[in-house]
């Protein structure tokens, strides 16, 4: 009797204390992101607080990229563009946090908003918006462009509700609600409980600014953060091999490439000579290259916008394989003849080609720049090797005033308007100085423009499909080496939802497999 | 004293202005467009107007001269323009991250001061094998850069037992492992100077004299010592606390203290020049004000110098 009361009241204790023991199937989700850089900025005319990635989650773009950059329904519903003019259809029942519908009014005063606010990337007519119904309206773009809906997939182009105090407390229709911000710190954002979309997998996203490479990777070893948003390749260096770090990758998108300076004064005029450029190519072996970086991730190079980019194809580009012997013919045939100590040399010149290494710096490339010089010089280049590790002086010493023949740059396309990258980089007219250097010429510039004025997608995406053999095969103003993936490093027992555009990885789906 | 204090602060005038002029004119001439970078992390197409207008927003459209000459007209005022990058204006960021820095740099300071004086007495007063030692362990001190010191007070401190964690909130138990490193350096460094002062104090006759007396090493050390060598040590004190105002921009980084080193790093990298300069502006200050500080603690401290001071 007396061992049957105990145990009675030994089951009643255990389990009035089950609910302490075991975790609760309620118990709240959450994870630490570390991020390198706080750039949320809260100015009237230049707002982008909470616009950017990685914490981009309290406001929502119109539209949002499928895996291959094309857009797809968010916010829209659908669209139509004829003649410069779209006609949208929103999204029904989608409320901001505050409660205020997003309708044919608010979804204009947000447009509106935007246009006020920033520079006129989106270049849409601010007179042109006319409702057409609760959830309907229409616009037009200020040069007839049919980009203006890929524009919008752009993280910056986020639609805000148009509240006085948005500088401290943006107000979106996004999955997450902004909690606490800290600048150069830390940023919270807690699910949005009445969020339109699908719920997200984690309550709480605690994303924390930590500018040091080793101490990011430090903190995820010593589990005070779950993910780090922003792995550079040192980091992938250092990983540790034993589990405890979980890498997550992308399909390969960011471009390792080596621009020529096809407009240069001398003595930076050799590579106006397309075979010397065609010589450089052949003589990368880039499969030795990708055994070297990237944790052997990256993949050798065909372009500078990989192939399911757009839709644009594998096709289009042929690409150079790794021939030292070809390499040497073509400078044979262009005059450049070995000369002493194995440097070739022309007319009593010096085949020396300044190489500048690397945008945005040359830490991230480490040790390509030298892996590239030993290549050329087996092929008799002589190679005056410059590394710098800040993207200023690169773009203003050196970039700006073509004081270089080869700029390597190790960068991504981080538009969803195919004629971005192409436009930037290789086109006379470009806003970014010196890249007028690397511009194959009006033939590329037309191409280009043509794209832009293009009034179907499948137009535009012909032209950056021509511009691009042009850049990367027939100008060769851009040599490719690499692709690489886009990484995030993570504690084991995280499902991270890769993206290739990094403002586009949802760390709110991440799925918590093991803790 | 306060004619003294009023001569002081009005000779810092030209010197304050010639540092800002250098400053700006250093912080304009420097390779980087902040323009530039803002178009590329916009990820837009812009026209040449769209350009034209960020460069006039900015106020990059002008000659530095104008430039410096409005931005001098403003910094009197105390208006030192707005972040471009945060959009906050340039006092709310600092005052945002000084208080941090401030701690850091007091915390890091009377740890130096304290290691300073235990290794400095120590050298003189300990028999010559262990002062040997301490002079070894003042060399490699000394000479360890603070970033490798920071990785391994974390490796030790963070990842083997576990004390301290990394990713903290700016709450004081935060501040042990980065003032510890800054300490550390800077202690042994004044460790050196105290055990030079005190050796030297030891050959003056006073010094002799009491040692003869038959006082104890103590009361030498406080009462004959130590009022003389506090003066010259005031000002390296002062100094130190300077260098770590402005110098703990690779620790804060490290341990993520939010600090002005925070704000500075990123500063650079966006080529923010409104924060730029006014941060080499507030470091300007931040020294005249600590060796006014030294200055006053001398004159204190010295009564030769304060019935000079005081007959003026």
């Amino acid at each position: 009797m007396f061992r049957a009361t105990l145990t009675a009241r030994l089951a009643a204790v255990a389990l009035l204390a089950l609910p302490f023991a075991a975790p609760s199937a309620n118990a709240e989700t959450s994870l630490t992101i570390a991020v390198r850089r706080d750039s949320n900025s809260i100015a009237e005319n230049n707002f982008n607080f909470t616009t950017r990635g990685p914490v981009a989650q309290v406001v929502e773009t119109a539209v949002q990229p499928d895996a291959n950059f094309v857009p797809q329904p968010l916010l829209f519903d659908a669209w139509d563009y004829a003649d410069g003019t779209y006609t949208i259809t929103l999204h029904p029942g989608i409320s901001f946090s505050n409660g205020t519908p997003f309708n044919a009014d608010t979804a204009i005063a947000a447009l509106q908003l935007y246009d006020r606010n920033k520079s006129d990337f989106l270049q849409i007519d601010p007179a042109s918006f006319t409702k057409l119904g609760d959830l309907s309206f229409s616009f037009r773009s200020e040069t007839n462009s049919a980009l203006v809906i890929e524009n919008m997939t752009h993280r910056g182009t986020s639609l805000f509700a148009d509240v006085a105090d948005r500088a401290t407390n943006p107000i979106g229709t996004g999955p997450y609600l902004l909690e606490s911000y800290d600048p150069k710190v830390s940023l919270t954002v807690v699910r949005n409980p009445t969020y339109w979309g699908t719920p997200r997998n984690i309550d709480r996203l605690n994303f924390r600014y930590i500018t040091d490479d080793n101490a990011r990777l430090l903190a995820l070893q010593n589990g005070e953060i779950d993910i780090i948003a922003d792995v550079t390749p040192q980091m992938m260096l250092s990983m540790p091999q034993d589990g405890s770090v979980v890498l997550h990758e992308s399909r390969p998108i960011r471009y390792v490439a080596l621009l020529a300076n096809v407009n240069g004064k001398a003595p930076f005029d050799i590579l106006k000579d397309r075979a010397v450029r065609e010589a450089v190519a052949w003589a990368i072996d880039r499969e030795a290259i990708a055994g070297v970086l990237f944790g052997g991730r990256g993949v050798p190079a065909k372009g500078i916008l990989p192939g399911w980019m757009f839709n644009l194809g594998d096709d289009h580009t042929d690409g150079f394989g790794y021939d030292p012997a070809k390499a040497a013919a073509l400078l044979d045939a262009a005059g450049w003849k070995p000369g002493a100590g194995g440097v070739r040399e022309k007319d009593g010149r010096k085949l020396t080609l300044r190489f500048l290494a690397a945008y945005p710096n040359v830490t991230s490339v480490k040790p390509m720049p030298e892996m590239l010089e030993q290549m050329f010089t087996a092929v008799g280049i002589d190679v005056d090797l410059v590394e710098v590790d800040d993207a200023g002086v690169y773009s203003d010493t050196y970039l700006a005033n073509g004081e270089a023949d080869l700029f390597m740059e190790f960068a991504s396309n981080n538009n969803t308007d195919p004629t971005y990258l192409l436009t930037m980089l290789f086109t006379t007219t470009t806003p970014w100085g010196g890249y007028q250097f690397t511009a194959p010429g009006a033939h590329v510039d037309k191409l280009l423009a043509d794209a832009r004025a293009a009034q179907s997608r499948d137009e535009v995406i012909a032209g950056v499909r021509a511009a691009h053999r042009a850049i990367v095969q027939d100008d060769l103003t851009a040599i490719p080496i690499l692709m690489v993936p886009n990484f995030v490093l993570s504690r084991p027992g995280l499902e991270v939802p890769m993206s290739e555009f990094t403002d586009w990885i949802d760390f709110g789906m991440t799925r918590i497999v093991a803790r | 004293m306060t004619r003294f204090l009023f001569w002081r602060v009005l000779t810092a005038v030209p010197t304050l202005f010639g540092m800002s002029l250098i400053a700006f004119f250093i912080v304009s001439l420097a390779p980087g467009d902040p323009v530039l970078q803002e178009l590329r992390a916009m990820g837009s197409v812009p026209s040449p107007a769209d350009v034209a207008a960020l460069r006039a927003e900015y106020g990059l459209d002008k000659p530095v001269i104008l430039r410096y000459a409005a931005w001098l007209g403003r910094a009197v005022r105390g208006e030192f323009g707005t972040s471009i990058a945060s959009g906050r204006s340039v006092l709310a960021e600092i005052s945002i991250h000084l208080p941090a820095t401030l701690m850091l740099a007091a915390s890091a300071l009377a740890g130096a001061i304290t290691i300073s004086l235990a290794l400095g007495v120590a050298a003189v007063s300990a028999d010559r094998g262990v002062a040997a030692v301490l002079r070894t362990l003042t060399v490699v001190v000394v000479s360890v850069p603070s970033f490798w010191l920071a990785l391994l007070l974390i490796y030790v401190f963070v990842m083997q037992l576990g004390w301290a964690r990394l990713v903290g909130d700016g709450t004081p138990g935060d501040l042990v492992l980065p003032a510890i490193t800054l300490s550390l350096a800077s202690g042994a460094a004044l460790g050196r100077m105290v055990r030079e002062r005190i050796r030297a104090e030891m050959c003056e006759d006073h010094a002799r004299l009491a040692i003869a007396k038959g006082l104890s090493p103590a009361r030498i050390l406080l009462h004959h010592i130590a009022p003389r060598i506090i003066g010259p040590l005031a000002t390296a004190w002062a100094n130190t606390l300077g260098g770590l105002l402005g110098g703990a921009v690779i620790v804060e980084s490290i341990f993520g203290w939010p600090g002005l080193g925070q704000l500075i790093l990123q500063a650079i990298a966006q080529r923010d020049f409104p924060v730029i300069q006014a941060y080499l502006v507030f470091m300007g200050l931040g020294y005249f004000a600590t060796s006014l500080l030294a200055d006053v603690t001398v004159i204190l401290t010295d009564p030769q110098l304060r019935r000079e001071v005081g007959h003026d």
